[in-house]
């Protein structure tokens, strides 16, 4: 019986873990580059 | 005490054993994805190349031509297109700007892309365009999906606005990477004229009165991180002509562009050097964390049994006359009279 309890803490540990990914909300990944389209040659990559 | 540890060992080695797919099957899908800012710039040169002279109206080797292509994350279009949609969605625009020698511009072609964050499909709606054009696409452009598999797929031809099969050709070391190396070749097509064109006053229209048509070709080759899907180097061998061009240049077919295009040595180094860092972020989640997770589940487990066993185990005898068996009667507590 006690190893069934200890089984159940387990998976409900995973459980928690999928249903804090399923709730939270991934930070924001911020806006828009303000950088244009190119239109010249960008020059040598550092 | 060893009872309450294997306990607690058991507990911590199921969630791990749980944890071990659910990161792999679960969490991975939800954090791997393509950010929607991303904001990537790459420049590709064909040295030489044949390029036709606006001017003289023939076609001429020069010393370089450079291709710019940018790709830019439109937060505010994936936005708004996730409202109508349940998933991740990123939205490029793309310019593809190719330059002359002297710096001029030969063309440009404007792009949107849309596709679904994770596994790179298009997400076909009103928006996606090839140089204003809608177009509805089918497979993938400019990035293979995570965990790249040795397949063909289809890839997008923004020339063609069509998709055709871009073959996996084998497994290739580049740079101390391994990468996919794949191929695609696209006959000569007719494809509609550049709605930019390099001379003012010239329009496509205009070209198409004198009825001039616009044929293509190219060979694509791709080598692609098969963790990332990225690609870390891309070559084209691209041709392109102006047929029924008799009554107006003499000749029947004139040479617009060719050349083997390649990516710029700079950029092939940087590319490679992001795509080594990324690649470790996303081999970690869907690799090595759950392998882990599940070789230290079993670990755990095995350690539980063994003390599980050892807490059942009967102490053994510590002296003579100890441990099962008669007890000697008790000594009497009041003396025999």
């Amino acid at each position: 019986m006690r190893a069934l309890v200890a089984v159940a803490i387990g998976l409900a540990a995973a459980l928690c873990v999928v249903l804090l990914f399923a709730l939270v909300e991934l930070p924001p990944e911020g806006p828009t580059s303000p950088r244009p389209l190119l239109t010249t040659d960008p020059g040598p990559r550092k | 005490m060893r009872r309450r540890a294997s306990l607690v060992l058991l507990s911590v080695a199921v969630f791990l054993a749980a944890m071990a797919p659910t990161l792999r099957w679960y969490v991975f899908p939800r954090v791997a994805k393509v950010p929607s800012n991303e904001y990537q710039v790459v420049a590709l040169e064909a040295r030489p190349a044949t390029l036709l002279d606006y001017s003289t109206l023939k076609a001429r080797e020069v010393e370089k031509i450079t291709i710019v292509q940018t790709l830019k994350g439109n937060v505010e279009e994936s936005k708004r297109i996730e409202r109508g949609t349940d998933r991740d969605v990123v939205v490029w625009d793309a310019l593809s700007y190719v330059m002359g020698p002297d710096g001029k511009m030969v063309s440009k072609i404007p792009e949107r892309y849309v596709f679904d964050a994770h596994s790179q499909e298009p997400v076909n709606v009103p928006g996606a365009t090839v140089d204003g054009d809608r177009v509805t696409r089918e497979g993938i452009e400019f990035k293979w999906p995570f965990f790249t598999e040795k397949r063909d797929y289809l890839y997008f031809d923004a020339q063609t606005r069509t998709s055709a099969p871009i073959h996996y050709a084998g497994t290739r070391t580049f740079r101390g990477l391994e990468v996919y190396y794949f191929e695609q070749t696209i006959p000569w097509t007719q494809v509609p004229m550049p709605k930019t064109m390099p001379i003012e006053g010239i329009t496509p229209e205009l070209i198409a009165s004198t009825g001039l048509t616009r044929w293509y070709t190219t060979k694509r080759m791709f080598w692609v991180d098969p963790v990332t899907g990225a690609p870390v180097n891309g070559e084209e061998v691209h041709r392109e002509e102006l047929r029924g061009a008799k009554a107006l240049m003499g000749t029947d077919t004139v040479t617009v562009f060719a050349g083997h295009v390649k990516m710029r040595e700079d950029f092939i180094a940087s590319t490679v050097d992001l795509v080594s860092a990324n690649r470790v972020g996303v081999l970690l989640l869907a690799s090595y964390l759950p392998w882990s997770f599940a070789v230290l589940a079993l670990l755990l487990l095995a350690l539980a049994l063994w003390l599980e066993h050892r807490s059942r185990r009967p102490a053994p005898a510590s002296a003579p006359g100890a441990g099962p068996g008669p007890r000697p009667a008790p000594e009497p507590v009041t003396p025999p009279v």
